[in-house]
């Protein structure tokens, strides 16, 4: 059974193809990296997957349901059981680690005491448990990495999106955070979809990798 | 699709509190006695040659005020809002005052400097000179500059500071200044340019008093000498023409999709300029051009009122007045802010397709002569079924939201142009409604925007005058109004002292909104 | 975020519970009147008869010196639904728009007797009291001083004249009336004459007074007011009657006038309003507060350095004749006031 399916996709801006025919099959537990140069379509495929952006041919399923066809969107983005770390992370600079860790869970309507709970579970997770009143500002950015991540999975999505969201970490720190999201992985089972430029990070992180060229997965790539 | 429809609603809501009354009006011009008629175009083309000299003393006038006004208004916001000067927040306040108070009060207050010294020459000065284009570009240079001002210091603050820092490794500031900040606020400053055009080109009461014949004088000379409607409101046409072009303009020099900002959790904001040795002669500098644009003409009004009996006559005249603008404009504001929030979302996001429509209604609305506004108003709400609305202020709010929404959205526009998309996504893959995302996400990172744009709001309400006079009440009049019924044979002295006290009822809410932001930055 | 919320619930409420006081129907009757009369001077009466009466007056304030679309655009576009009960007009001819434009409706008023025929529709539609004089503001220095509104054509003031925009107010009447009284031919001819003579404008009559009051010009047409208001305050101008000689046209009275407004809401109110503008005790008061203006009751006093109304040579003229004029010589106006 497939968790995420692409037939045929296409998507284009300002008369550009972004993305071409694209038909690709992720099945659930995976962790597959979008591999390839900037521009070549890889993030598009991220926001097509999340539902913040519409396809203009072709159809999108995740979990064997339609949810995107050419110029619609079938199911909204916070429906379809599915998280994103951001390339600049998006923690909202205004709340706290532990505000930021909650809100997902109180858009999700779970009692208070629940929530308190799973907020301090994800900080331990990732070590952050001195740091549940800091705002994002006041940490370092391995640490808002970390916040991101764990905010990402307090929801316990199935599938998860990162998009290059190591890219502006020293190289100590990048190797020990893919460890870290490994570990995470293999501890909570999600669909991960991995966007990054480096060759690295992506034989780090990839037990599948895709090569993106033009907008279409290169099969003779390697 | 809630946001759709929340969205539309507020475009609607907008749309009838606005368009409906313009529409009714224009109706009416092609109807005569019941009958259809093309008479008012007729004779506004008839006309023609006359209202074309007209409209280009309305350009002149707009373009020259605008041009100054950036000039003077955008150094002037960086030197206030990003260096070392000292007493910048005086500065700042001061240097506002004259946006605060309808401009003719400005004119008043020039008028009472020169008239002060009176010598032959400026005898001379006022008759030849004052008195003409060159008195309407001074007077209400001084009262829009702020404009500039304002957005200016508002938007040079929000600069990324990588982005200068980057510049700083290779030049120095003026050099990162030029290159790199005001290129990347030059859509602010737009904005303003583009408000005091508009703002300029609406005006009515400068031109009247120092007598230069612009267009909507001659509005509101169809009004007020024929009761011609049909003709007033035809003659608003041109200036729709005249806001279309600018709109045109604007979209054109901003061309092009505008960058994605990232999150910039990380930055705390660059330190203040280091101005150096050109710290004392650039504080001499701005300390004399407040003395002259400002402290002067204020001074005089404060003299001219300057007896406790004079101004305990005003007060006992316009107590009641003055607590109704208070409150309208309180109200009109937190309306407008609301309203504006709504559709400045929609115009950011053109999340609707009629986005732009909605950009250009409100941009229009603005230019438009209040009058011709508010007898729209009268010809559409002033029925037996709908008194609750027309007889009560209710009809002076609805006016209010009609020509400033602009304000508000345009701001909201902007503030919402500062913070990442990312933010706003990450909320909505938590599964959170729209609602939720705006409550907790958007409206709080849009505070201060959103608080600024309240003030913004407040002042343009509470100054009013074109709206509010013609659809006031029976009995329940605002200040601005009551100072200009009064100024017909009324005590100078009385009408310098009103005018005090217009300005710090103005000054009061925003001393309020200044003490509480310093506390909530302080928490 | 929370506290927004709050201080926005707590504006809110202000707001509703200020509106309430202020708006909602109370049991005093009320009257609600449009005024053009400078409401310095009206405001005080209203406010005497609010005392007197214990109805409840709600006013709208207008100015003829701010060319604001004020008082009567709003009589006119409200006409499907009025809103006022009485219209205090600062001259007459407003007033014989409104009923032509059937905006006003009879109303004899038992105070009206004793005001002159010519000051007054027959069949009360409007009723004058409290009048200005148009009279000429003469610089004290000129010598011999001008005697007639035709000096404005004598070469010997060639450029030093000065005459409010006749697009408003009474100058607007005036000139309305010099073409009833003297014909389309003679009154196009006088108004040449005055551009021959290069009469310079200003926007209103007290600006004119005020610039013959610093010398910059050596007389010009005015409202009595004007004139009695710079006086007083010991400027150097002089008042003249114009036109005062046997043969001559006479002075041009402009008396406020209260005109009833057909199918108003208080109906009663509004009558007793009138009653009091048009009584004796109001016209006593306007003469001696500093508008100055002109009783025409009989035996009603007379402030000093006016001419009680029965000493003055009145120009005989028909308002209503002037009303009608006044439409038709709009777009000369225009064109005059242009050129």
């Amino acid at each position: 059974m497939s968790m995420i399916e692409f037939r045929a996709v296409c998507k284009d801006y300002q008369g550009r193809r972004v993305i071409d025919t694209l038909s690709l099959t992720i099945e659930a537990k995976e962790r597959v990296v979008l591999f390839g140069p900037s521009g070549c379509g890889k993030s598009t495929t991220l926001q097509l997957i999340a539902g913040f952006v519409t396809p203009d041919a072709g159809d999108i399923l995740i979990d064997d349901e339609f949810v995107a066809t050419a110029g619609k969107n079938l199911r909204e983005p916070g429906r379809r059981g599915v998280g994103m770390v951001f390339q600049d992370l998006a923690l909202w600079p205004h709340m706290t680690v532990a505000e930021n860790i909650e809100f997902g869970l109180r858009a999700k309507k779970i009692a208070e005491s629940e929530r308190k709970r799973r907020v301090r579970e994800m900080v331990d997770l990732v070590g952050l448990g001195d740091y549940l009143n800091a705002k994002p500002g006041e940490l370092s950015g391995g640490q808002q990495q970390r916040v991101a991540l764990v905010r990402t999975l307090a929801v316990a999505p199935r599938i998860v999106l990162m998009d290059e969201p190591l890219s502006t970490l020293d190289e100590a720190l990048n190797v020990q955070l893919r460890q870290e999201i490994l570990q995470l992985h293999g501890d909570l089972g999600f669909t991960l979809v991995y966007v990054t430029h480096s060759r690295d990070e992506a034989t780090a992180l990839g037990a599948r990798i895709l090569y993106f060229r033009h907008g279409q997965i290169d099969s003779t790539a390697s | 699709m809630a946001k759709r429809l929340t969205l539309a609603a507020a475009a609607l809501t907008f749309a009838a509190i606005g368009l409906a009354p313009v529409l009714t009006m224009v109706a009416r011009t092609f109807y005569v006695d019941g009958e259809f008629s093309l008479t008012a175009y007729q004779a506004l083309l008839a006309a023609g040659q006359q209202l074309t000299l007209l409209m280009g003393h309305s350009v002149v006038l707009s373009a020259s005020v605008t041009m100054l006004a950036i000039v003077v208004g955008a150094p002037l916001g960086v030197l206030l809002g990003r260096t070392d000067l000292p007493w910048r927040g005086v500065f700042t306040m001061l240097l506002t005052l004259p946006l605060l108070v309808p401009p003719y009060v400005m004119a008043v207050a020039w008028f009472a400097v020169l008239g002060r010294l009176s010598t032959p020459a400026t005898a001379q000065f006022l008759s030849s000179t004052f008195f003409g284009l060159y008195g309407c570009i001074g007077a209400l240079f001084t009262a829009f500059m702020p404009v500039v001002m304002l957005l200016t210091i508002a938007y040079a603050g929000t600069v990324n500071p990588r982005l200068e820092q980057a510049g700083l490794l290779m030049a120095r500031w003026p050099t990162v200044l030029r290159r790199v900040t005001l290129p990347l606020i030059a859509p602010a400053i737009l904005f303003a340019a583009v408000l005091v055009f508009l703002l300029t080109l609406g005006e009515v009461g400068v031109p009247t008093f120092l007598r230069y014949p612009v267009y909507p004088v001659e509005i509101l000379t169809q009004f007020a000498a024929f009761y011609d409607f049909s003709a007033a409101t035809a003659a608003a046409i041109p200036m729709l023409l005249v806001t279309l072009l600018i709109l045109a303009l604007e979209i054109r020099m901003l061309h092009g999709p505008g960058l994605e900002l990232s999150a910039a959790t990380l930055v705390a904001s660059n330190a203040p300029i280091r101005l150096g040795r050109w710290r004392l002669p650039l504080l001499g500098l701005v300390v004399a051009w407040t003395l002259v644009t400002v402290a002067a003409p204020l001074a005089a009004l404060v003299i001219q009122s300057s007896s406790l009996s004079v101004v305990a006559d005003a007060l006992a005249r316009a107590s009641d007045s003055i607590l109704r603008s208070v409150i309208f404009a309180m109200t009109g504001a937190t309306l407008l802010t609301a309203l504006g929030f709504f559709c400045g979302y929609l115009v950011h996001h053109r999340a609707l397709p009629f986005w732009r429509s909605v950009d250009a209604l409100a941009l229009f609305l603005f230019t438009l002569p209040g009058a011709v506004i508010g007898i729209g108003l009268i010809s559409l709400w002033n029925r037996p079924a709908t008194n609750a609305i027309y007889a009560t202020p209710a009809i002076i709010i609805l006016g209010y939201l009609a020509q400033y929404a602009v304000l508000p959205m345009r701001m909201t526009a902007a503030i919402l142009q500062q913070s990442p998309p990312s933010l706003e996504r990450a909320a909505q893959l938590c599964g959170a409604s729209w609602f939720m995302t705006l409550r907790y996400v958007v409206a709080p990172l849009a505070k201060r925007g959103l608080i600024a744009a309240w003030i913004i709001a407040y002042v343009f309400c509470l100054r009013d005058l074109g709206i509010t006079m013609v659809v006031y009440p029976p009995g329940a009049d605002t200040l601005p109004v009551r100072i200009l019924t009064l100024m017909a044979n009324g005590a100078p002295s009385l009408i310098a002292a009103l005018c005090v006290i217009l300005i710090v009822a103005t000054l009061a809410p925003l001393g309020a909104a200044a003490l509480w932001q310093r506390r909530a930055g302080l928490s | 975020m929370r506290k927004f919320f709050w201080i926005a619930a707590v504006i809110l409420v202000v707001a509703a519970l200020a509106y309430w006081r202020l708006f909602s129907p109370q049991g005093a009757p009320t009257v609600t009147v449009y005024v053009s009369h400078d409401q310095v001077f009206s405001e005080p009466i209203l406010k005497d008869f609010e005392k007197d009466t214990g109805i409840r007056v709600r006013a709208v304030y207008d100015t003829e010196e701010t060319k604001s679309a004020g008082a009567m655009n709003r009589l006119i576009a409200e006409k499907n639904n009025p809103q006022a009960d009485v219209y205090w007009a600062n001259e007459p001819i407003r007033a014989e728009v409104l009923r032509q434009q059937r905006i006003a409706a009879p109303y004899l008023s038992p105070n009206a007797v004793g005001v002159p025929k010519t000051f007054r529709d027959p069949q009360g539609y409007w009723t004058g009291f409290a009048a200005r004089a148009r009279v000429l503001i003469v610089h004290q220095d000129e010598n011999p001083k001008p005697t007639s509104i035709f000096s404005y054509a004598d070469p010997r003031w060639r450029g030093r004249t000065v005459i409010a925009n006749p697009l408003f107010g009474t100058t607007t009447d005036q000139i309305a009336a010099l073409f009833v009284l003297l014909g389309d031919e003679r009154a196009r001819a006088f108004m040449q004459s005055l551009h021959d003579n290069a009469v310079k404008l200003s926007p209103s009559n007290g600006d004119s007074a005020d610039l013959v009051a610093r010398s910059q010009f050596a007389f010009s047409l005015v409202d009595s007011d004007d004139v009695v208001n710079r006086m007083n305050r010991h400027e150097p101008v002089t008042m003249v009657y114009p036109d005062q000689g046997a043969e001559e046209i006479g002075c041009f009275i402009v008396p406020n006038a209260a005109v009833l407004i057909a199918g108003s809401p208080h109906q009663d109110a509004g009558k007793k309003l009138i009653d009091y503008l048009l009584s004796k005790e109001t016209e006593r008061k306007l003469a001696f507060s500093d508008a100055a203006q002109i009783p025409l009751h009989p035996g009603v006093a007379t402030p000093p350095g006016l001419q009680p109304i029965d000493k003055i040579k009145a120009m005989q003229v028909d308002y209503a004749a002037i009303a009608a004029k006044l439409q038709a010589i709009q777009s000369f106006l225009k064109s005059w006031g242009r050129s």
